[in-house]
């Protein structure tokens, strides 16, 4: 920068001459300079204000702008503030076969509490106390008044529960949407549709995890957010399962029964199409597991699945059907059937004496105990094992519920002759009333194995072919004369019309700590209808079933399990779509005098 | 120039000095503070109570002490400026250790009746003390870079505490402040645009570390940043409040829906209804007309601060005018931008209109030294 010098050197000078003070010019130059600085000062502040002035200026058309542009805009519709996090329904619904709900959600809210946020925490105990009179009021007294942050009060309110809560006007008492779930048909199904529980719960929504049942078996498909929340379809019909519940209860009662279960199955697909199990519980709110040693004694133990029985002479029908199958016998060749039957130190006996032989239908009709055993031993030990294996009574059953897992068949340790000859009528063999349901499908639906399966199924399904089609239609006319021949062990369970054929099974119970009781005995019906066209397999258990009947204390399912299956097959034919008709000559042909 | 220099013939003296108020800015501030009782009457679904009788009762006392700030010469609260500066760092300091927690900070002490925020305080003690900085320093001496980083001392240690509080919003308005009063005492521009380089530099550099392992912000930082620049997509969480008020303003049109009409504000959508969203009641029943013209009265106010510093040619009251205006001018913008989805959330009131004892006393206040600043302007020849 040039600057002016204060005292230029010629003007001095020239001053000088004319006798001026020098000093005035530096003066002056020194205002000048003063003046300068001012006025560069204040163009600089000028120009300075002048940039925030537009910038305030921009400032302001932006935001004018946008004023602008949001009233220009399309008003969205309002919408309503969500507590936090939105829930979406995620466990998806159990239906039954025809679409009916078994299982589904619904939105209901927790109760929390903020202790810190309490006006009259005391007063707001006493008043929770009153709307949930299980409650322990001094505890929550002194929770309350704790110094915690956050507690849980109830974890489903229904909504009368929820407006009396809030009318108590409590700031610090909180609550949290979540979803439950809800088995709208209460006990129905109980045991199939098993139960759930809240897992990670949080104030905006909850976690439901299965915890039984098909809940629990199939709980990552339930909630699998891939499926879009389709429901789960069932092979239960809802309307069976309600009128079996009600037969079977109805039953239990009069038989005096501790327990029972029924399994109806579809013979061809393998479908359950009711499975109950008594006493039951509500799934809405299921009891506490049993404590102790014996879960049967818990109304959520499931007796058709969990309970693995010696289910007695409804075995007999696949020694014959098999000795039939092999061609060692047909239907009317003669057994020797004097007893008892002595093998090594054991022997077997018959509840009476039939006389020195039977033939094979007879021997079912009748059940013998020797010609079983006869049979069994001409078929083998190996071959019979084969056999049963074939049927799924080795094995647990596939069905999809949480607890056939745990349902292991008993089975001998070695499978030798007099175990087969015992097995042959169903003692020294332990199994589900599903695993029998499954065997008995076997004979009904002409040979064929099945899977026996929850879920709906569209068509027959048939496993291996495990019996010629003639040995299953002679095992079912067997089966049918128990029921329609006058001395049947099973003459109770007819049905007109409906044409039953079946086979009894009463097992003493084993006690404990060894042995067997003599007057404890489950009682099972296994049947097979309509004969003309088998399509449905019953099989029925009473546990410890006593009645009075015709002068006698009974227990024998001939007077327990098969009344009970008669009348319960009585109802459900007509709601399964079946009509009565009339006995097939060719079955009508077949009579015990004819030999 | 010191007062001592002030023609003080020419500068009016005892209660004739009311008649040399900023009158029509003075009327302009209780225009808009009439808007604001109009308003928080609306959202109080036609009501006095419970916000806009105490907040008439505030503004008359803010307009009482905007007076009585106004009778006291300027060249008193020049001299007071560093008082001032250092009881708002004093009160920040106390609020750290006594203040009292409201809405998960901590920004209020109290002291006896009153509730202050020592922030709010800071605004104005911070445009006082760089005022009275920038008087003193001798002019040549501006943008020496030793005399630079005094008053940037100054601005960041109070932002620092507050921003400690932790208040975000407040924090940057005073930095912004502060900044734009050193641009206008006539920092070189340089060091202005290094900081802005700076900045640019620092805000693409977090952009780009989004997703490396060298990310420079927490993840849910980014989804912060996401919802601003998008709140759709995240309508139900932290994009709510703009999404309802976007609403509001959308459904307000460009003539609105008519006083006391408007749904979203009163139907409870909006959240701090009588607060910082209170901007959208007014869009909503008054439509683009009304926010317009709230706008209008905004800008007037920042116009005559602005010509006011211009005739005054004492440097603290032309600068301190100037800060004031620059805060107040801030504050609405932010306000506006922020409900309108121009800024992201940060919590700054509609200066004058939202409910809020606090911030209103203090703007008064300001007012008051921008009218004594009037009222004592030198005049005549220099």
């Amino acid at each position: 920068m040039i600057r002016t010098p204060l005292r230029p050197l010629a003007r001095i000078l020239e001053a000088r001459q004319k006798g001026e003070n020098p000093d005035a010019i530096e003066r002056e130059n020194i205002r000048l300079r003063h003046e300068e600085m001012r006025d560069k000062l204040r163009v600089r502040a000028e120009q300075r204000l002048l940039l925030l002035g537009i910038m305030f200026f921009c400032a302001f058309m932006v935001i004018g702008a946008r004023m602008g542009d949001l009233a220009a805009s399309e008003p969205a519709e309002p919408r309503a503030a969500s507590g936090g996090a939105s829930i979406v329904a995620q466990r998806a619904d159990i239906v039954d076969r025809k679409g009916r709900i078994l299982a589904t959600n619904m939105e209901t809210h927790s109760l929390y509490a903020h202790p810190q946020q309490m006006i009259e925490p005391e007063r707001a105990a006493e008043e929770l106390g009153k709307i949930f009179p299980e409650i322990d009021v001094a505890d929550l007294k002194k929770r309350f008044t704790s110094d915690r942050k956050f507690l849980w009060v109830r974890k489903k309110l229904s909504p009368e529960q929820k407006q009396a809560v809030h009318d108590i006007g409590e700031p610090g008492l909180l609550f949290g949407p979540r979803e439950m779930r809800l088995y709208p048909n209460g006990p129905i199904a109980a045991h199939v549709l098993g139960g759930t529980r809240f897992g990670q719960e949080g104030v905006h929504s909850a976690e439901v995890v299965g915890t039984a049942g098909i809940e629990r078996f199939y709980d990552d498909v339930l909630r699998d957010p891939a499926r879009e929340g389709a429901p789960l379809e069932l092979s239960l019909d809802l309307t069976i399962q309600a009128a079996a519940e009600k037969v079977l209860y109805g039953g239990m009662k009069i038989m005096n029964a501790k327990g029972a279960a029924m399994v109806l199955m579809d013979a061809h697909s393998g479908e359950i199409v009711s499975l109950a199990s008594l006493p039951d519980f509500d799934p809405n709110d299921r009891p506490l597991p049993a404590t102790g040693n014996d879960p049967s004694i818990s109304p959520l133990f499931n007796r058709a699945v969990q309970g693995v029985y010696e289910l007695g002479s409804t075995f007999k029908i696949f020694a014959s059907a098999q000795a039939l199958d092999l061609g060692l016998v047909n239907p009317s060749t003669m057994i020797d059937i004097r007893g008892p039957l002595k093998w090594g130190k054991h022997k077997i006996r018959d509840f009476h004496n039939y006389g020195r032989e039977l033939d094979v239908t007879r021997i079912i009709v009748k059940s013998s105990n020797i010609g079983t055993a006869r049979l069994a031993q001409m078929v083998g030990a190996t071959r019979q094992k084969e056999f049963l294996e074939q049927l799924g009574f080795l094995d647990i059953t596939p069905v999809e519920l949480q607890e056939a897992k745990r349902a292991k068949p008993l089975l001998p340790p070695n499978w030798s002759e007099l175990s087969a000859m015992t097995i042959s009528y169903g003692h020294g063999i332990s199994t589900s009333p599903l695993h029998l349901a499954a065997g008995y499908a076997a004979i009904a639906n002409g040979g064929y194995t099945v899977k026996p399966t929850l879920l709906r199924q569209n068509s027959a399904k048939y496993g291996p072919r495990v019996l010629s089609a003639q040995a299953a239609e002679a095992s079912r006319a067997m089966l049918r004369l128990v029921v329609s021949h006058p001395d049947g062990t099973a003459n109770f369970g007819d049905v007109p019309g409906y044409g039953v054929a079946g086979k009894t099974g009463t097992a003493d119970k084993p006690k404990p700590t060894g042995g067997y009781y003599e007057d404890k005995v489950i009682a099972t019906f296994a049947s097979i209808f309509p004969i003309s066209d088998p399509k449905y397999v019953l099989v029925l258990v009473l546990d410890e079933p006593e009645i009075h009947a015709a002068g006698e204390l009974r227990r024998t399912a001939g007077w327990t399990a098969v009344p009970v299956a008669a009348e319960m097959i009585e109802r459900l034919a007509p709601l399964l779509g079946l009509r009565p008709a009339i006995e097939p000559a060719s079955l009508a042909g077949i009579t015990l005098s004819s030999n | 120039m010191s007062y001592l220099e002030y023609n003080v013939k020419h500068v009016p003296s005892g209660p004739r000095k009311i008649l040399f108020l900023n009158w029509p800015l003075a009327l302009l501030l209780g225009a808009v503070a009439s808007v604001g009782f109009l308003m928080l009457y609306s959202v109080a679904g036609g009501s006095f109570s419970p916000w806009a009788e105490p907040q008439m009762k505030r503004f008359a006392a803010g307009f009482v002490i905007m007076l009585f700030v106004a009778m006291v010469p300027i060249w008193f609260w020049r001299n007071l400026a560093v008082v001032a500066y250092a009881v708002s760092i004093a009160l920040l300091i106390a609020v750290e250790f006594f203040g009292a927690v409201g809405m998960g900070a901590q920004r209020w002490i109290e002291l006896g009746p009153l509730r202050l925020q020592p922030s709010e305080l800071m605004k104005i003690g911070l445009v006082m003390i760089l005022a009275a900085y920038y008087d003193w320093l001798p002019v040549k001496k501006t943008s020496r870079p030793l005399w630079v980083v005094i008053p940037v001392l100054i601005i960041l240690f109070p932002t620092a505490l507050v921003l400690n509080q932790p208040d975000l919003g407040t924090a940057i308005l005073l930095l912004t402040a502060g900044g734009l009063l050193m641009f206008m005492a006539g920092v070189h521009w340089g060091y202005f645009a290094v900081v802005l380089a700076a900045l640019g530099a620092l805000i693409t550099a977090v952009f780009q570390s989004r997703g490396t392992d060298w990310q420079l912000l927490k993840d849910y930082q980014f989804r912060r940043i996401d919802t601003f620049l998008d709140p759709s997509s995240d309508p139900l969480g932290a994009g709510y409040h703009i999404t309802q008020s976007k609403i509001a303003l959308g459904s307000g049109g460009w003539t609105g829906r008519g006083f006391m009409q408007g749904t979203q504000s009163r139907l409870n959508f909006l959240p701090e209804k009588h607060t910082d969203f209170i901007f959208t009641t007014l869009a909503e029943e008054f439509g683009f007309v009304g926010a317009f013209s709230l706008l209008g009265l905004y800008a007037l106010i920042i116009f005559f601060c602005i010509s006011s510093a211009l005739q005054n040619r004492d440097r603290f009251a032309s600068l301190m005018t100037l800060g004031i205006a620059t805060t107040f001018f801030l504050f609405f913008a932010v306000n506006m931008s922020m409900v309108m989805g121009l800024a992201p959330v940060v919590g700054v009131p509609l200066p004058l209109v939202s409910y809020g004892g606090s911030a209103m006393l203090i703007l008064m206040l300001g007012f008051g030294l921008v009218q004594s600043a009037h009222v004592h302007r030198p005049r005549g020849a220099a």
